[in-house]
């Protein structure tokens, strides 16, 4: 499979290339069309596709066969929101039933996921369980699976049975040597085996489970933590390697870290990356690869769109009680699902059309600007600033606008020096902010509007349900007309 | 003979499906082993199936009463930075 090279590669952290002028070239662009529709109503997959449709996870799959630094298998807590957490394990029966309570209610869920909260593949009979019977019964629904790659080349056989045609494997290195720093120990051949010796044989299950998937036709994403000091230097590496092999996306995800998850990186001080490291990084590897930039680092028991989790309406009381005609429910969805096909097609062409103008207009020469956004979907500005529970980062230049990244409102307690008991959720969010200079949401209050100010970063209430882009671009040329361009700003990214 | 789990165990069941003998069944509040049915591996595996896999410290013990895994053998952090850590939170 030739993998296509998406040429969003900019230069330094400072624009972008020529191809996402005008507004954000679509990430998927770039991919031909075999693969394009199998991912473009994907949320995970899909950068646009993710402002329409849902995905859940069913935590089916507790057992794990490694140790990663990043995770506490003691961790349980519905107040967490990060991978490998979960508050309630299922049953395969249990998590069928779950799924299709979902999928009737919430009929743009069009992906169930299988990603933990130890590895799927470790729990082999639950997980197929699963998806076999999924796949039977709820076909309108697609299935993917999340490995850490040690137990995949077994189960490659298996998995192409179950018409799963996406899985994602956690490739965080391909050098034992930096493999024996982020993974203690591994269970294989029936013994504990550490240090780079287990390093080197996951390394190498994964790399031969890709090679496996890809020869079999199989979509794969390869996902990477970003540990600084430990793998940041070597993930372009990684990018590089696993696209030659035939990974179609590759997603750097942030370390998360905190000594209360009692995670060994946790515990040992070890720091995730900021976001100017993790946009450097996702840059400099996007010169290789389509890059994914919109994950959320879900729980193992997410449910809605991406940045959401709807999971209480699902709890299994509350789905005992629940009576679903799946058959009705598929066929509602499908109206659904064509419905939002017909506006997510109508809103690439819209960006297209704006793209050629955009290029038709004489081109500035100002610096770039990073914006936030306060979107709940369909690609417009929705959320008033205080009921953002995450905002997207947009990078505005002369060559149009691309999207960065997410960051949550509600951002985890780093109990550094920085974070003393006395600092508001507002103020938090503003810092969560640091390094954009303005923020597009519905509504701005009073109180953040002062805040925001201050904190060098202009509130915008006046671009109300318009496209996102569209609305980026207006306020960068309001700047640029008000002379706002010409210097470096004084509170973005230094600080950042 | 018998090896033993204990209280600190998390359910995450990855010790029962490697348990040679069968001796391990899902329990409330946790996994415990059939000590019956328990050959702490001998004549099939030179370690302790279940203790090879567990993921938490402590939560196997031997016939002698001590736990397979001690503090800090898995996750790599000191006992003592584990403590340290955890006195730290409290006192927020």
């Amino acid at each position: 499979m030739q993998l296509p090279v998406l040429n969003e590669a900019p230069a330094a952290k400072s624009g972008c290339s020529a191809s996402s002028c005008g507004t954000t070239e679509n990430q998927m662009d770039a991919l031909p069309d075999s693969i394009r529709e199998k991912v473009q109503n994907h949320p995970c997959y899909s950068e646009d596709a993710h402002h329409y449709f849902a995905r859940m996870h069913v935590a089916v799959a507790p057992a794990c066969n490694i140790q990663c630094h990043y995770c506490n298998r003691k961790y349980d807590c519905a107040n967490e929101s990060r991978p490998g957490v979960v508050s309630e394990l299922l049953t395969p029966d249990q998590a069928v039933k779950k799924t299709m309570a979902v999928a009737a209610t919430i009929p743009q869920m069009t992906v169930l996921g299988i990603a933990g909260p130890g590895d799927p593949l470790a729990n082999p009979e639950r997980t197929f369980e699963t998806f076999r019977r999924l796949s039977e019964e709820a076909p309108d629904i697609k299935l993917c699976v999340s490995t850490n790659g040690l137990a995949l080349p077994d189960a490659v056989e298996e998995l192409s049975k179950h018409n799963i045609d996406h899985v994602t494997i956690t490739i965080n290195c391909v050098d034992p040597e930096i493999g024996a720093k982020i993974y203690p120990w591994i269970y294989w051949n029936n013994r504990r085996i550490k240090g780079k010796k287990a390093a080197k044989i996951l390394i190498d299950q994964q790399q031969k489970g890709l090679e496996m998937l890809i020869a079999k036709g199989i979509l794969v994403k390869v996902n990477s933590v970003m540990i600084p000091g430990v793998n940041d230097q070597h993930l372009a590496e990684v990018s590089r390697v696993v696209k030659s092999k035939g990974a179609f996306l590759h997603n750097v995800m942030p370390l998360i870290a905190e000594a209360e998850h009692g995670t060994f990186y946790g515990v040992m001080g070890q720091r995730g990356p900021t976001h100017d490291e993790l946009q450097d990084l996702q840059d400099a590897c996007s010169g290789d690869m389509n890059m994914m930039r919109h994950c959320r680092q879900c729980r193992a028991d997410a449910v809605g769109l991406l940045g959401e989790d709807r999971g209480d309406e699902f709890t299994l009381d509350k789905i005992e009680e629940m009576e679903i005609d799946y058959q009705a429910a598929m066929e509602k969805r499908k109206v659904i699902h064509q419905a939002i096909q017909v506006e997510m097609d109508s809103k690439r062409l819209e960006k297209a059309e704006k793209s050629m103008q955009f290029k038709a207009e004489p081109k500035l020469s100002t610096r770039p600007v990073l914006m936030a956004v306060a979107t709940s979907g369909q690609g417009v500005i929705n959320v008033h600033f205080g009921h953002a529970k995450e905002f997207l980062i947009y990078e505005a230049s002369p060559d149009g606008v691309r999207f960065i990244s997410h960051r949550k409102a509600d951002q985890y307690c780093g109990g550094d020096s920085t974070c003393g008991d006395g600092e508001s959720v507002l103020q938090r969010t503003v810092r969560t902010l640091e390094g954009c200079e303005a923020v597009l949401c519905s509504k701005v209050g009073y109180e953040p509007w002062e805040l925001l100010e201050n904190a060098g970063i202009m509130p915008n209430g006046e671009h109300a349900m318009e496209p996102i882009e569209e609305a980026v671009m207006a306020v960068y040329k309001e700047m640029a007309a008000a002379g706002k361009l010409d210097a470096q700003p004084e509170a973005a990214r230094a600080s950042a | 003979m018998a090896v033993k789990i204990i209280e600190t165990c998390v359910n995450c069941f990855a010790c029962a499906p490697v348990c040679p003998s069968k001796a391990i069944y899902e329990a409330k509040p946790h996994f415990l082993v059939n000590a019956n049915k328990c050959t702490e591996c001998e004549g099939d595996y030179p370690v302790y199936q279940c203790a090879s896999i567990c993921p938490i410290e402590g939560a196997i013990l031997n016939s002698l009463g001590e736990a397979v895994n001690p503090p800090g053998s898995l996750t790599g952090i000191p006992p003592e930075k584990m403590a340290e850590a955890m006195a730290e939170l409290q006192s927020h």
